[in-house]
Parts: C-alpha cells; sequence; structure tokens
C-alpha cells in the first residue's frame, strides 16, 4: 500500500479535471472583458473598497484565488502585465482553453508528456510563422499604424470612446522619451512618463504636457507662482534647523554658550540656505523637510521652494534638467559650497491649479525626455481605470516603437495560426498530431470570444474568417495573400481586412501570450497528484 | 435634516452635504456620491443636479438591455450626446463683463435661489459678491481667485443674519495677551512673526554643568536676557502690533506692554497667511533679521471687539485687501452652517464667472435646450446608435421635470408645454424655462435667471462618463471570497443599476 500521509491526496484523472475546472472559472470572469466590445467588472473587498476595471491583470489580482492550479493562472497574468502590459486577458483565456482540450486528450488515453511535447512544437511552429509571415514592419505602415495600436489597446477599454485623442496623446508622449541607445537603437523608458490623475472635467480633457509635474504645492504662500528661466536645486537633505545626530550631547559651563549653539543652529541651516541661493537657484527641491523659519530666505530671495518631493521625482527631475542631486554640500575639503554647476535649468516654473489640488509644472527642461499626462475624469474608480488603460496602451506603444513590428488584431493572427497548425499538423504521423490540432483548435477560443462578447455569430464569422485564411495560405497569388489579415469587424458583424482597417498589436505581445500561455497549460498538465497536508496540530501548552 | 451617528444634526439642501453623510453600501451607489464631491470640487455648485442627470441616465438606458442593445453601443452614443450637448450648450452661452456687479448678483441669485438663505434676498449674494472681488488678482493675464485660503467665513451664532458683512480686511476669534494693552489703534504698524517669544531650547542635546549656586541663578538670569533681546528687536522697528503664531512669554509681554505694543499669540497659520496679505506686512521668524520692509501698514483700523462672549480681532479699513473675511451671524450652530455652505456655493459661482464669464438661461432652459437640440440631431444619426441617443436626450429633461416637480405643478402639463416653447423656431425658444417661484414658464431672460457655463459643462460631463462607467460593468464581485471565484459571468448587467 502506498505511504500514508497526513492530510488529502488526489491523484490521476481527478487532479486533472479539478485543475481543469478551477482555470475555467477563472478564464470565465475575464472572458467577458475581452475585446473592444468587453465590458468591465465591479469588484468589492471587504471594506468595500471598489474597483472597476477592464484589464485582465487587475482583475485577477483582486480576486483572492484559492486554488493552486487557478492560482498560475493569476500569476500567468501578471506576468504578462509585468512583460508586456498588455492581452493579460487573452493570455488567461488561451491558457485555459488549450488545458481543457488537453484534459479531453488525456481521457482519451492518450499522456500528457506526448501533449506537452505536441504543444511545444505547435508553440514554436506558430511563432515561427508569426515572425516569417504574419508580422508586418511598421515602417512600411507610417505613423498611423503606432496610432493605430494604441488605438486597438484603448478601444476596449472605458476610455474607448475617446481613443483618438487618447492615441494621439499617448503616442506623442512616449516618442517624446525616446533615448538612443549606444547602437543607435531607441529605448523608450516609459518610467519618465508621469502619470497623474486629477479628479473634475471630463476624460476628454486629460492633456499632455511636455515636462515634469509635482503634485505638491508651494511651500510658502509668499513665493511667486511662476518663474522663468529657472535654476533648480535638488537637495537631498532637510533644511530643518541643524541638530546633532542622536546620542551627542554638548555640556557646556557658561550658560552664555547655550544660546550661542541655539544661533549656530539656526546660522547652519540659513548659511546653506544663502549658498545654494547666492549661486543663483530660484527654484529648490528638496526631499526632505524645510523649516518655517528657513521660508523666509525663499521669500525674501522670490525663489519656489518645494519640500517632501518624492526621492524618485527628484532625481529625474535632476536628470533632466541637468542638476545633481546634493545629499550634502561639504566639499572634499569638509567646507560646504554649492557650485553653480549642480544646478538645472528650465524654461519655466510654474504652479497651477487643478481642480481641488495645486500642481507644480516643470517646463522646458534643458534634456528633456521627460513627459507627463495629466488625466482628468469623473470620479476616482474612473481615473484609477483610465491610468490603467493608459499604462496598458503606453506599454504597448513602446513595443512597437522598440521592435518595429505589429500583427493585424481582431483574430487574425489566431485564425491564421489555427489554419496553419491544422495542415501542419497533417504533416506529422505521430500522435502529436492530436495535440498540434487541438492546440490550433484552442486558439481559435479568442475570435470566439471576441465575436461572442460583441453579441455576433460566432460561428458564421469564424467560417468565413477560416475560409479566407486557408485560401491565402494555400495559394500563391497577390491577391489572396492579402487575405491573411482578414479579421473581425465587431462592430458591423462582418469580416475585413484588418490591416487596413488599423486594427494593429505588437508582434512581440502576441509571441510573449503565446508562449506564456502555453507554458501555463503545461506546467498545470503535468500535475497528476496533489497532496494537501493538514496543517499540524497545535501542541498544546501548558499552564504557563 | 440628517442626524449622524454621533448625534449631530446637519440641515442642508446641498446634494453634496447630504450624499456626504449618507452611509452607503451598494459600490455603485458609492460611485454617484463621488461625482457629487467631484462636482463640488471642481465648480462648486451642480452637485444635486449632477446625481439627477446621471441616475436618469442610468434609467432610461434599460429598457435597451431587455432589448439586448449591447452596453458598448449605449455607451459610446452617450459620449457622442454629450459631444453635441456641450456644443449646444456652448452655442447659447452669453458672453458678460465682469466688471458688472449686477450681472453677476443677478446668476449667484438664481444659483442660491433654492437654497435656505434665499429668504434673505440679496444678502448672501452680495457677501460672495464682495468677497470673490476682493480675493480676485489678475496677475499679467493670470485669473486667481483662491476662495479657500483667502476668503476666510467666521460664524458667530447670535445676533442678526442682516449684520453679516464682509470685511474690508479680515477677523480672527483672538484677543491681546494682556488685558492692559491697547484694543484700538488707528493706522497701527503691524509686525507678524512665527517664532515663540520665549526662551527656546537648542535642538541638539544640550547640558550645563552647574558646580556652585551662583550658577543657577545665571541661567535663569542668561534665559531672561534672551528674551530681553528679542523683545529689543522687536522693540527697534516701533510696531504698534506684534502677532505671533507661537506662544508669548510672560517676560516678553511685560517688556512689550511697558512700550504699549500689543500682542497677539498663537495664531493660526492660514490667518496670518491672510493677515500678511491684507497688511503688506512679511511674516518674520527671527526677529533679529527684521527689516523695514516687513512691516505692514496697509491696515488702518485695529479694533477688538467682544461679539457674544468671546473677543474678536479685527483689521479693517485696509488699503487694497488680497484677502477677507466673512462675519456671518446668525440664530443657531446649524442654520450658520447652512448659511455657510450656501455662502460657499454661491462663492464658488462668483469664481467660476469671473474666471469663465459665461452664462447660459437656468431653470432647466439650458437642458431642455440640449434636449430638443438632441432630438433633433438624433434623426441624423445612423444605425441603432440612434436609440440610446435619443434616450440621452430625454434624459436632460429630467431636470426641467424636477423642477416643476420640486414647485408643485403640474409636471405634464408644464414640461410638455415647456417643450413645445423649445421646438418653436423663434429665436426666444432656447430661453424659456421654469420659474421655480410661480410655477410657470417664463423667459430666463425676462426673470434673470442665469448659470455658469462652465458649472453646466461639468454637471454634463460627469453626469454621462459616470452613467457610461456604470453601464460598463458586466460583473460585480464583491466581498472577493472563495465562493465568488466560482460564479461565471451570468452578464448580470441589472446588478449595475441602481
Amino acid at each position: 500500500m502506498s505511504v500514508s500521509i497526513l492530510g488529502s491526496r488526489e491523484s490521476g484523472q481527478n487532479i486533472r479535471d479539478t485543475n481543469v475546472r478551477a482555470v475555467q472559472a477563472v478564464a470565465n470572469i475575464v472572458k467577458s472583458s475581452l475585446g473592444p466590445n468587453g465590458l468591465d467588472k465591479m469588484l468589492v473587498d471587504e471594506i468595500g473598497d471598489v474597483v472597476i476595471s477592464n484589464d485582465g491583470a487587475t482583475i485577477l489580482r483582486s480576486l483572492e484565488v484559492q486554488h493552486p492550479a487557478a492560482k498560475v493562472l493569476v500569476e500567468l497574468s501578471r506576468l504578462q502585465d509585468q512583460e508586456v502590459g498588455d492581452g493579460t486577458t487573452s493570455v488567461v483565456i488561451v491558457a485555459a482553453e488549450l488545458l481543457k482540450r488537453a484534459n479531453d486528450l488525456v481521457k482519451y488515453k492518450i499522456h500528457p508528456t506526448t501533449i506537452i511535447a505536441g504543444y511545444r512544437l505547435a508553440m514554436k511552429e506558430s511563432i515561427q510563422y508569426i515572425k516569417d509571415y504574419l508580422s508586418v514592419k511598421t515602417e512600411t505602415l507610417g505613423k498611423d499604424a503606432i496610432l493605430n495600436v494604441a488605438k486597438t489597446s484603448l478601444n476596449s477599454k472605458l476610455i474607448g470612446a475617446e481613443s483618438d485623442h487618447f492615441a494621439n496623446m499617448i503616442v506623442n508622449c512616449v516618442e517624446a522619451v525616446g533615448i538612443v541607445g549606444p547602437n543607435k537603437d531607441v529605448k523608450y523608458p516609459i518610467k519618465s512618463i508621469k502619470v497623474l490623475k486629477c479628479i473634475g472635467l471630463s476624460a476628454k480633457e486629460s492633456v499632455h504636457l511636455n515636462g515634469f509635474a509635482l503634485m505638491t504645492g508651494r511651500t510658502a504662500q509668499g513665493m511667486p507662482t511662476s518663474i522663468k528661466n529657472a535654476r533648480i536645486a535638488c537637495l537631498d537633505f532637510n533644511l530643518n534647523k541643524f541638530k546633532l545626530q542622536m546620542g551627542i550631547q554638548v555640556l557646556v559651563n557658561d550658560a552664555k554658550n547655550l544660546e550661542k549653539i541655539r544661533i549656530r543652529e539656526l546660522e547652519i541651516t540659513k548659511e546653506r540656505i544663502q549658498k545654494v541661493l547666492k549661486a543663483g537657484a530660484n527654484v529648490v527641491l528638496v526631499t526632505k523637510a524645510i523649516d518655517d523659519f528657513a521660508l523666509k530666505y525663499f521669500v525674501e530671495a522670490g525663489a519656489i521652494a518645494v519640500r517632501r518631493v518624492d526621492k524618485k521625482d527628484i532625481r529625474k527631475i535632476a536628470k533632466q534638467c541637468g542638476a545633481e542631486v546634493l545629499i550634502t554640500l561639504m566639499n572634499n575639503e569638509g567646507e560646504e559650497v554649492f557650485n553653480e554647476s549642480s544646478l538645472g535649468s528650465a524654461e519655466e516654473v510654474t504652479e497651477e491649479r487643478l481642480g481641488d489640488n495645486d500642481f507644480i509644472f516643470i517646463k522646458g527642461m534643458k534634456k528633456s525626455s521627460s513627459q507627463t499626462l495629466i488625466l482628468r475624469g469623473a470620479n476616482e474608480f474612473m481615473l484609477d481605470e483610465t491610468e490603467r488603460s493608459v499604462h496598458d496602451a503606453i506599454c504597448v506603444v513602446k513595443r512597437v516603437l522598440e521592435s518595429k513590428s505589429v500583427v493585424v488584431g481582431g483574430g487574425a493572427v489566431e485564425t491564421a495560426l489555427s489554419i496553419y497548425l491544422d495542415s501542419f499538423a497533417r504533416t506529422l504521423g505521430s500522435k502529436e498530431q492530436l495535440a498540434i490540432s487541438e492546440f490550433a483548435e484552442s486558439l481559435l477560443v479568442i475570435p470566439k470570444t471576441l465575436a461572442i462578447n460583441a453579441a455576433q455569430d460566432a460561428c458564421d464569422l469564424l467560417a468565413k474568417m477560416k475560409m479566407y485564411h486557408a485560401a491565402s495560405q494555400s495559394s500563391s497569388e497577390e491577391k489572396k495573400q492579402e487575405y491573411k489579415y482578414v479579421g473581425l469587424d465587431l462592430a458591423n458583424g462582418k469580416v475585413r481586412n484588418n490591416l487596413k482597417a488599423g486594427v494593429l498589436e505588437p508582434t512581440i505581445s502576441k509571441i510573449k501570450s503565446l508562449k506564456f500561455a502555453t507554458e501555463a497549460a503545461i506546467s498545470i498538465l503535468r500535475i497528476d497528484d496533489l497532496i494537501e497536508l493538514a496543517p499540524k496540530p497545535e501542541k498544546e501548552r501548558d499552564g504557563h | 435634516m440628517l442626524l449622524d451617528p454621533m448625534g449631530g444634526i446637519v440641515m442642508t439642501n446641498d446634494g453634496n452635504a447630504i450624499l456626504r453623510e449618507i452611509d452607503v453600501k451598494h459600490p455603485a451607489a458609492k460611485s454617484m456620491i463621488e461625482l457629487s464631491r467631484t462636482q463640488d470640487d471642481e465648480v462648486g455648485d451642480g452637485t444635486t443636479s449632477v446625481i439627477i442627470l446621471a441616475g436618469e441616465l442610468m434609467t432610461v438606458s434599460e429598457p435597451f438591455f431587455t432589448m439586448k442593445i449591447h452596453p458598448i453601443i449605449i455607451v459610446s452614443s452617450y459620449f457622442k450626446a454629450m459631444d453635441h450637448a456641450l456644443k449646444v450648450a456652448e452655442k447659447i452661452a452669453r458672453e458678460i463683463s465682469v466688471e458688472n456687479h449686477e450681472e453677476i448678483a443677478d446668476v449667484i441669485h438664481s444659483c442660491i435661489g433654492t437654497k435656505f438663505s434665499s429668504r434673505w434676498g440679496s444678502l448672501i449674494v452680495d457677501l460672495a459678491v464682495q468677497a470673490v472681488k476682493a480675493v480676485f488678482i489678475n496677475k499679467n493675464g493670470k485669473k486667481e481667485v483662491d476662495i479657500k485660503r483667502y476668503a476666510k467665513v467666521e460664524k458667530i451664532p447670535g445676533g442678526n443674519l442682516e449684520d453679516s458683512r464682509v470685511l474690508n480686511g479680515v477677523m480672527f476669534n483672538k484677543d491681546v495677551t494682556h488685558p492692559k494693552m491697547r484694543r484700538f489703534i488707528q493706522n497701527p504698524r503691524i509686525m507678524l512673526l512665527d517664532c515663540p517669544l520665549e526662551y527656546k531650547k537648542a535642538e541638539s542635546m544640550t547640558n550645563v554643568e552647574m558646580t556652585k549656586e551662583e550658577d543657577f541663578a545665571e541661567i535663569l538670569r542668561q534665559e531672561e536676557e534672551e528674551v530681553c533681546k528679542l523683545c529689543q528687536a522687536i522693540m527697534k522697528f516701533n510696531p504698534d502690533i506684534v502677532i505671533t503664531e507661537k506662544g508669548v512669554s510672560d517676560i516678553a509681554q511685560h517688556f512689550l506692554l511697558k512700550q504699549n505694543i500689543s500682542v497677539i499669540r498663537r495664531i493660526r497659520k492660514t490667518d496670518n497667511n491672510r493677515i500678511a496679505r491684507v497688511s503688506g506686512a512679511t511674516i518674520v521668524n527671527r526677529p533679529e533679521e527684521l527689516q523695514e520692509s516687513d512691516i505692514g501698514t496697509k491696515c488702518k483700523r485695529f479694533e477688538i471687539k467682544l461679539v457674544g462672549d468671546e473677543y474678536y480681532t479685527f483689521m479693517e479699513e485696509c488699503e487694497e485687501p488680497k484677502a477677507c473675511s466673512i462675519l456671518l451671524r446668525g440664530g443657531t450652530k446649524d442654520v450658520l452652517n447652512e448659511i455657510e455652505r450656501n455662502l460657499q456655493d454661491a462663492m464658488s459661482v462668483a469664481r467660476n464667472i469671473i474666471l469663465d464669464p459665461k452664462l447660459v438661461p437656468g431653470g432647466g432652459a439650458v437642458e431642455m435646450h440640449v434636449a430638443t437640440e438632441l432630438t433633433k440631431i438624433a434623426n441624423t444619426i445612423e444605425g441603432i446608435e440612434q436609440w440610446p441617443f435619443l434616450a440621452a436626450a430625454t434624459a436632460f429633461e429630467v431636470i426641467p421635470r424636477t423642477l416643476a416637480q420640486n414647485c408643485g405643478c403640474n409636471v405634464i402639463r408644464i414640461v410638455t408645454e415647456l417643450r413645445s416653447k423649445h421646438a418653436e423656431d423663434s429665436k426666444d425658444a432656447p430661453y424659456w424655462g421654469i420659474d421655480g417661484n410661480e410655477g410657470k414658464l417664463a423667459d430666463m431672460r425676462v426673470i434673470k435667471i442665469w448659470e455658469p457655463l462652465v458649472v453646466k459643462k461639468q454637471t454634463f460631463k460627469t453626469a454621462i462618463e459616470s452613467a457610461a462607467m456604470l453601464l460598463r460593468i458586466d460583473n460585480v464581485v464583491s466581498g472577493i471570497s472563495k465562493k465568488e471565484k466560482k460564479q461565471g459571468p451570468a452578464g448580470n448587467i441589472e446588478d449595475a443599476e441602481i
């Protein structure tokens, strides 16, 4: 007999069925949020906080999933979010479908390892096929292509109705942060894009700002609200009264010296400020506190001082305006100096009121690569969701700009792959053939779900799409080659050439999501035993 | 009237104030409450109408679900309707000159007409206009009206509401520290400090080692001397009033009293900022660093009066006050609170007009006009989107309808009448609205009911966007537990309905 264990054990077909059920349940939750006609989910947590979202990763993250197999799926969408930023819903759906079909195969007594091998092969083939035949270089499509990519990503979201406006904003924004690397390839660090949320007005009034914005006001009301030709100093120490480190005591014999110490404390800070101001600084950003008494010097000098600036922000600002973040004024000789060279410059620094908050804008910095998007909207939930959508779109645009290659969306790629794999499967004489054709069939879940979400006739549309794609693959006629771009037109319930309609997605996102989905499915498929150990009974304590 | 769990009472007519107090459980309803907050933050008025409009937009969309029209289509046509509505509103807007006192007063009048304080007629209106004018700064083309910081409402129970006024300066609830100090000064020299006038310890740890008995006396004397030095630094400038945010020791009081200087201590930072603005003084932290330019002289009268049973400091007759206090008097605290809310609304309206001097006719006229125009436009829209678009158009009628309901007239008759008026092809058509007092139709230009365009625009935007957001939800996962996870997408859109 088997070894006895403390706890429960499930194995064989049983466990596979449970896993598939759990995974299917997770996929079902996000299923209806896929595509341009997908809807949102409202998530309420224990304390009653509300999240409204259309983003697969966000929805799954907010769910407290307990089943281990379902957890894998949650992790999967998170991974996709990190790596690509978009396509989090589709990756979950594909993985769940792959798993379901694999389970059916196992029931026909095909060993899981055979299926796994088949899936792996199919994945490799499809990635190759995407790269070779389905991807389109953006150079051939012009700038519109990038706009279209952003629009495609935004279309499924709450702000889909304003996708033109947002797509423009986002593309401009991402293009502006481009940095040319050493190998002449351009990198787009999305971290230099700051997204600020501000309640009020409408989504359409969201603006793109060339520069940096801080969500704080100036420290004293006496300071000017706008400074042209700003010279910026970034300090990473506090401008409080000077204080000796903890544990150091000063012992004085003469009481007069007490007062001297006190005055000296004030003087030290005053001197520091004056050194900074003397070097020509008229905007001083400090990560820590500024004492009230110190504010007067700034007010008198007509400078803006901002306290408690986020450290990350100050680093970014410093980098872009050419300033140096100083953690001390001390130089090598032990004297306190502030060099003019540590100052950065910007064309304008202003404080503006948006909604009920004050913002500090730093515009026209020397090495300006920083961009700010200010999002507006009716309420907080909406702003949060807008932020997530914008983040997705930014990621997508970045991917496309970096890899310069797109695929056609609207289910076109999946259908093409499915047709291709189906014929590929027939070239194999082994059992893998079955697995590959199941893989091909699974991919169709994306166009199917898209059509269902749009309340269209999925069977009819799918059949049409399949016909076009089969035609394009079986013939080498130029005209029929175009057919490989045929995808769904969900608004009208037809099929159309989605390359021309501008429904585009980054190639890398498709490839990665295929890879991740297959890997996740495989890892769950490999499980044939689940051992759940019962928690150890707590030892009873004696009286003490 | 609202009773909160602590037993406090709030009596109000302000949408935001009501909703803020209500404890709502349903997530969708919660998001509605957020709306009125947004509206309050952004424009400060129209908090009730935004909720009504958003609610109505949800209601009119309900039949479409039974008709199986996809929510996405409804949402996109709502957005289209919003675009058109904004354009229509813009078109009938009328620009006024900021200088025209009367016109601004008219607008505010119509806005707070519904409120409790409307009984006192123009009083609140005048207060609001005066206050906003006082804090209005036009600096090289940039208009700034900071009500939050520089227009302070001081409520003192007792007296008549008629005694309320806008001070040409500021006031605060403080008395001089010593009863012998002067309580009335003409043309005072004001000095503002934000440091204590007492002996301060150093920040670093400092210990004094005492070996002899005399040392102790020495230290005490030293401390006194320091305070004395501080006072001397102050006296050098010959101020009449010294106001500080921190404490003043007895000994410093003594020195200053001898020089006939009035001292006020522990004043709030915000109050100090306002005084700095009206008097032209700079807030100084170290008395040793005082300069002549830091002394404020723009305030001409300093007076401490006993109002009710508390002393209040008044600083009035300022040359060019860039801040002000509004003194409110009234029967009880609850009444005062409500009046304050009305006043805040009125001031926001005044601010909106000054910042963007465009007006639209009130009394439901603009909504009715938008509804009529949208209905016309709807005919040009192709496809199923036409239905929700038309529904959005009718949703706008909820405002005149509610107005009619609340003034107790025959709703159906009056709204129909209004609709037909608007459908007329005359130039006056867009200006017909409901006169809330009479319950009759009236030309809004004649009875002078106007509202700022910004408020209306914000109302439309907020209402439609939030309705769209709620419509897109097809699944509510609450409590987030294992049980909920198993639940499939049932397409239960009705859950999102209020």
